[in-house]
């Protein structure tokens, strides 16, 4: 099993003195790829934090993170965007599309940015697995929550990313739509062998992953493998009674 | 609600800065414009208390004024005299206490160290008599002694520095009698008149009379002192009733009075021509405001519809959104009037570049300049914040819990409506100006009314136009998705782009109309000496003062020569209107000079007789054959209308022969001299020796017909120079307002910006997408500027015709510039907001909250 992202004592402290918040302590984290990975932990945990560190997106106060085999932290802000456009896909919780743009130039713009011809066999893979065929030259203004999530994925998923990192993607759907994008994540991995690493809330959310890592106080407190939403919830009362 | 106006102020500085910066320049050029004038009229005032003449006597003639006129290229300088013998009857007047002769005249060059004459064309050269009185001189030493003798000269202080030579030194001086080698003894700050950049030498009196009149029994005034308690008009009238006809009496008051006068429409003139473009700046910063306080409006929508959840009348949400607008117009009024003062010291320093010397003058602020300032300043921030604030009142409650807010705005279809007629209106007001071009006043005011309409509409056409004008010309740049990016960007708020780039449009546009006019007049020029001039070389004197006939005389044999021949100019006035005389050799001048007849004949000019433009002859209502009183310096005559011609080039008015001048008592003095090199001569040959005949008289020029169009065309370059200095100021405002509109712009769209870093966009890719937009945001207003300049520009053309602008140039050069710039202009303007969009933290740009 190859790793797709780890990270050594990755710790990212926030502010100084009375403001001072150790918002990842020390983390350990391993991502196999080709796997759908599912981050949980209750509120202020540092799961946001932690898939920026390993994204790329923000440094890290110590430790080391390395996508594939590059160290991070040995990389310029040129490289590091470099890395993020053609190795790393995102979604976020919203303002995921860029309102000028239709759905098609979308789900394309990390391709175009870098002035690549995207493939055209995967990208109508993607696109028709994302199920949005008549829906691709409209504006994000003119698409449903779930439709632009789907999108975001799409996009994530176009280049052909080593990782692609989700946080929170069906955080503001219903649940149908949440499914939906779920459903496609899950078959991106399945049948086109992605690695997804997936911050959520909802253990039905995390029922979709190969693995669930749960994070409390900028730790790592377990994980668990093949979860269903009962025992993912089970898991998380657990927590709760704890920390009680 | 003020408090929270004064808050939001302090949370939006440098957007804020920028829009400040725009009302600042506006109210610091009004203010400017009026400290400058009122400091020069306070200067002026001050001269008036310097001493002067209780009385003068001079030749009653339409040119009393003589030594003040002598424009460039009238050349027609002619000094009113009264006889010496005059002086002894005058000091015997009771309640004289002494009576001094005076002479002032024109045409001392003051020679530099390399030969030529110093100072510019157009001021005169003065030469003057020293005035021994103190009490009435209103010249003062400031340095060394007064001249005394024929080999001393005091000259003016600026003179003295212009030709290097200080007291002590000596000086070439070219007069009309000749050439002269003086010691400078003393330096003199000037009097009244003598404020418009020319130089001033001055000699005793003798000196003066016989270097400047070239006769010994002749003044140009005799100046009186007063015995005490006698008052001025009471000695004036008894002056009065002992001298001859032909003679003029003048107070000290009057003549005051009368310069006064003069300065005060001259510089009424020029504060108006400098408020005008004042106000265009301003105008200009209208929409600098209007598009932050709609920015601030749209950025606030959550804000401001919280307050009005939480209750707040539509009133008081606008009436917090005008408070903000009103502090923000103070502040920018009170360093408006402080920008004032660097502005006035700004336009003496541009007006002395473009050729006036002003004199020292103090500061003046007067209370008319601060409110006039602040009114201007509050009013325009006010009146631009309007309807922003009117839209803000309109945002729903229900705006603070939705997630993407935008304000309600009409569509733009009535704007295009109103835009679409008023363009309509343009059109037919421009074609019924073509159908009255005989009637000058009325087809430009049809013409000035179309550009306002045509102004107009395009400004209420410009957000259709200017997203069709960005897809069109933005197509290209799509291919790449950061060129798609900015071409999406820059169409995606239609109203904001299209105001920034009217701003810039305005702007551009009377400069394109005042290049296609200042290219049209020089062409003119230059088809009027290629259609009249038959000379080959024409020698004219340096700064187009008259020159002694020891000129014609050194090359009239010069070999190479087919016909050398010179002429003379004489100012004259018939009835009310003043002209010039020129007189030439018949026969010979037609060899040189074609002048195309209306009506009879400009052949065999009897001495008496005279030929007229046909302009004036029918301004005058002449006829041939008509003997036609006329007045010339030193009195009245006749001249005999014998044909008149097609005014063109560079004579126009009377023409008669040699000696009909000279029997009017012209001075023999040349204004030009034609040469023509005879068929088959080696043209560098001749141009050689006349320079060689010519080394001997440092006073005049030697010019072939391209260097006389390049002397004309300096002329006008001047004058189009400072009118594209003042409209810059428009023009750097509208670009103050693209760097704003870009700043707000990439606020606005942080989050994207964000978005765009994350999934890989570089900085330097951000940079670019923020300079593309900036690119095609002033291309469009340039274009759009420049369209719109050409039009009225060819149609002013058109209209003005008929006073000799019958050429029409396009000054492409100019206008691919003026394009160049805009898009150099634009990326400057958008290196900051590119600048600080690149820089833009990407986590917190993507923060959801
Ligand atoms: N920019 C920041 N400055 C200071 N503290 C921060 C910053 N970002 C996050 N934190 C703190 O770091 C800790 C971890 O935050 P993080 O956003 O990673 O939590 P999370 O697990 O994603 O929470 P949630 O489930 O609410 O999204 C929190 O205590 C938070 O307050
Ligand atoms: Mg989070």
């Amino acid at each position: 099993m190859t790793i797709a992202a780890h990270c050594l004592s990755l710790s990212k402290i926030y502010g100084d003195g009375d403001t001072r918040v150790t918002a990842l302590d020390a983390v350990d984290v391993e991502i196999t790829a080709q796997q759908f990975t599912a981050i949980m932990g209750p509120s202020g945990s540092g799961k946001t934090t932690l898939m920026h560190c390993l994204a790329g997106l923000d440094s890290v106060s110590s430790g080391q993170v390395w996508i594939g085999d590059t160290d991070l932290s040995q990389l310029s802000d040129k490289d590091l965007t470099r890395l993020r456009r053609d190795s790393v896909g995102f979604v976020f919780q919203a303002f995921n599309l860029v309102p000028t743009l239709t759905a098609l130039e979308n789900i394309t713009l990390p391709m175009d940015i870098a002035g690549r011809k995207p493939d055209q066999e995967w990208l109508d893979t993607v696109i028709t697995t994302v199920g949005l065929g008549d829906r691709l030259k409209h504006r994000p203004s003119e698409l449903s929550g779930g439709q632009q999530q789907r999108v975001a994925c799409a996009r994530a998923l176009a280049s052909r990313p080593t990782i692609v990192f989700a946080d929170e993607p069906t955080g503001n759907l219903d649940s149908k739509s949440g499914a939906e994008v779920l459903g496609f994540l899950r078959k991106s991995v399945d049948e086109f062998g992605q690695t997804i690493v997936m911050v959520t809330h909802d253990p039905n959310a995390a029922s979709y992953a190969d693995r669930v890592i749960f994070l409390a106080d900028g730790h790592v407190v377990d994980e668990m493998f093949n979860p269903t939403s009962a025992s993912v919830l089970e898991r998380m009362k657990a927590f709760d009674s704890k920390r009680a | 609600m003020f408090r929270a106006a004064l808050r939001s102020l302090g949370q939006h500085k440098v957007r804020l800065l920028l829009t400040l910066l725009a009302v600042v320049v506006g109210v610091a050029f009004v203010a400017g414009t009026f400290i400058f004038t009122d400091s020069l009229k306070q200067s002026f005032d001050a001269l008036f208390n310097a001493p002067q003449p209780d009385v003068t006597v001079s030749a009653d003639s339409a040119f009393a004024t003589g030594g003040q006129g002598g424009g460039p290229g009238s050349g027609a300088e002619q000094v009113p005299t009264v006889p010496a013998s005059l002086l002894p009857s005058v000091a015997s007047v009771n309640g004289v206490a002494a009576a001094y002769g005076v002479v002032t005249s024109t045409g001392a060059l003051v020679l530099g160290k390399n030969g030529k004459p110093v100072g510019t064309a157009g001021p005169p050269a003065r030469g003057i008599s020293w005035l021994p009185d103190s009490s009435i001189n209103s010249i003062s030493l400031v340095a060394g002694r007064a001249p005394t003798g024929p080999h001393e000269v005091a000259l003016l202080e600026a003179t003295s520095t212009l030709a290097d030579a200080g007291v002590g030194d000596s000086v070439a001086i070219e007069t009309p009698a000749g050439h002269l080698t003086a010691t400078v003894v003393g330096l003199v700050s000037r009097g009244i008149g003598g404020s418009d950049g020319g130089t001033l030498t001055v000699f005793d009196v003798p000196t003066a009379q016989k270097q400047m009149l070239g006769n010994t029994d002749t003044f140009t005034s005799i100046a009186v002192k007063a015995d005490p308690g006698v008052d001025q008009d009471v000695l004036a009238r008894r002056i009065a009733a002992t001298l001859p006809a032909h003679t003029k009496v003048q107070t000290g008051a009057q003549r005051s009075a009368d310069i006064a006068n003069r300065l005060q429409t001259a510089f009424g003139f020029i504060n108006t021509f400098l408020l005008a473009f004042a106000l265009i700046a301003l105008f200009v910063a209208i929409f600098l405001i209007f598009n932050t306080f709609s920015m601030l409006v749209a950025q606030r929508t959550r804000e401001l519809a919280l307050l009005r959840a939480v209750g707040a009348s539509r009133g008081q949400v606008r009436q917090s959104v005008l408070a903000e607008a009103a502090i923000l117009g103070v502040i920018a009024a009170a360093v408006g009037v402080l920008g004032g003062i660097v502005v006035s010291q700004g336009l003496r320093l541009l007006l002395g570049v473009f050729g006036a010397n002003l004199p020292a003058a103090p500061l003046v602020i007067q209370p008319r300049t601060i409110i006039v300032s602040l009114i201007l300043g509050v009013g325009i921030t006010l009146i631009s914040a309007y309807i922003p604030a009117r839209r803000a009142a309109r945002v729903p409650p229900i705006a603070a819990m939705r997630d993407d807010v935008s304000l309600p705005s009409k569509n733009l279809r009535i704007r295009g409506i109103i835009g679409i007629v008023l363009v309509l209106i343009a059109v037919l007001t421009a074609v019924s100006a073509t159908r009255h071009l005989d009637d000058n006043l009325r087809a430009t005011q049809l013409v000035g009314l179309s550009a306002i309409c045509a102004l107009t509409g395009v400004i209420a056409l410009a957000p259709i136009l200017g997203r069709w004008f960005i897809g069109l010309f933005g197509a290209p740049l799509r291919r790449h998705a950061i060129g798609n990016l900015a071409v999406e960007n820059g169409r995606r708020n239609p109203r904001r782009t299209a105001a920034t780039a009217t701003a810039l449009a305005i702007g551009l546009a009377l400069m394109t109309a005042i290049g296609v006019l200042a290219a049209s007049t020089k062409a003119s020029v230059a088809s009027v000496v290629d259609d009249t001039i038959g000379a080959d070389y024409i020698i004219l004197g340096a700064n187009f003062q008259p020159f002694r006939p020891d000129v014609y005389q050194a090359v009239k044999n010069t070999p190479g020569t087919s016909t050398v021949t010179f002429t003379r100019q004489l100012p004259l006035s018939v009835g009310d209107s003043q002209g010039v005389l020129t007189g030439i050799e018949s026969g010979k001048f037609q060899k040189v000079f074609s002048l195309t007849m209306d009506s009879g004949s400009a052949d065999n000019l009897l001495p008496g007789d005279a030929i007229v433009d046909s302009d004036t002859a029918n301004k005058l209502g002449l006829t041939l054959g008509q003997n036609v009183p006329v007045d010339y310096v030193n009195g009245p005559g006749f001249l005999i209308l014998r044909g008149t011609y097609k005014p063109a080039g560079p004579i126009t008015g009377w023409i008669a022969d040699i000696q009909t001048l000279t029997d009017a008592g012209g001075r023999d003095l040349d204004s030009a001299v034609y040469i023509r090199s005879a068929s088959g001569a080696d043209p560098a040959a001749v141009r050689a020796s006349l320079d060689q005949e010519l080394a001997a008289f440092p006073a005049v020029k030697l010019q072939d017909q391209a260097s006389l169009k390049d002397q004309i065309n300096q002329q006008f370059d001047r004058v189009f120079g400072f009118i594209y200095a003042l409209l810059a100021l428009a023009v750097i405002v509208a670009f103050l307002g693209i760097i704003n509109t870009l700043a707000l712009s990439v606020f606005e769209r942080r989050r994207e910006v964000g978005l765009l870093r994350a999934v890989g966009t570089s900085r330097a890719q951000i940079r670019r997408m923020v300079v593309i937009e900036s690119i095609l945001i002033a291309l469009f207003g340039a274009l759009v500027g420049i369209a719109l300049g050409l039009i009225y520009g060819i149609l002013f053309r058109k209209v003005l015709e008929s006073v000799g602008i019958t050429q029409l140039a396009i000054p492409t050069g100019q206008l691919t510039w003026f394009i160049i710039l805009a898009v150099v202009g634009g990326v400057v303007a958008a290196l900051w907001p590119a600048f600080t969009a690149s820089r833009l933290d990407v986590l917190k740009a993507i923060a959801t909250d």
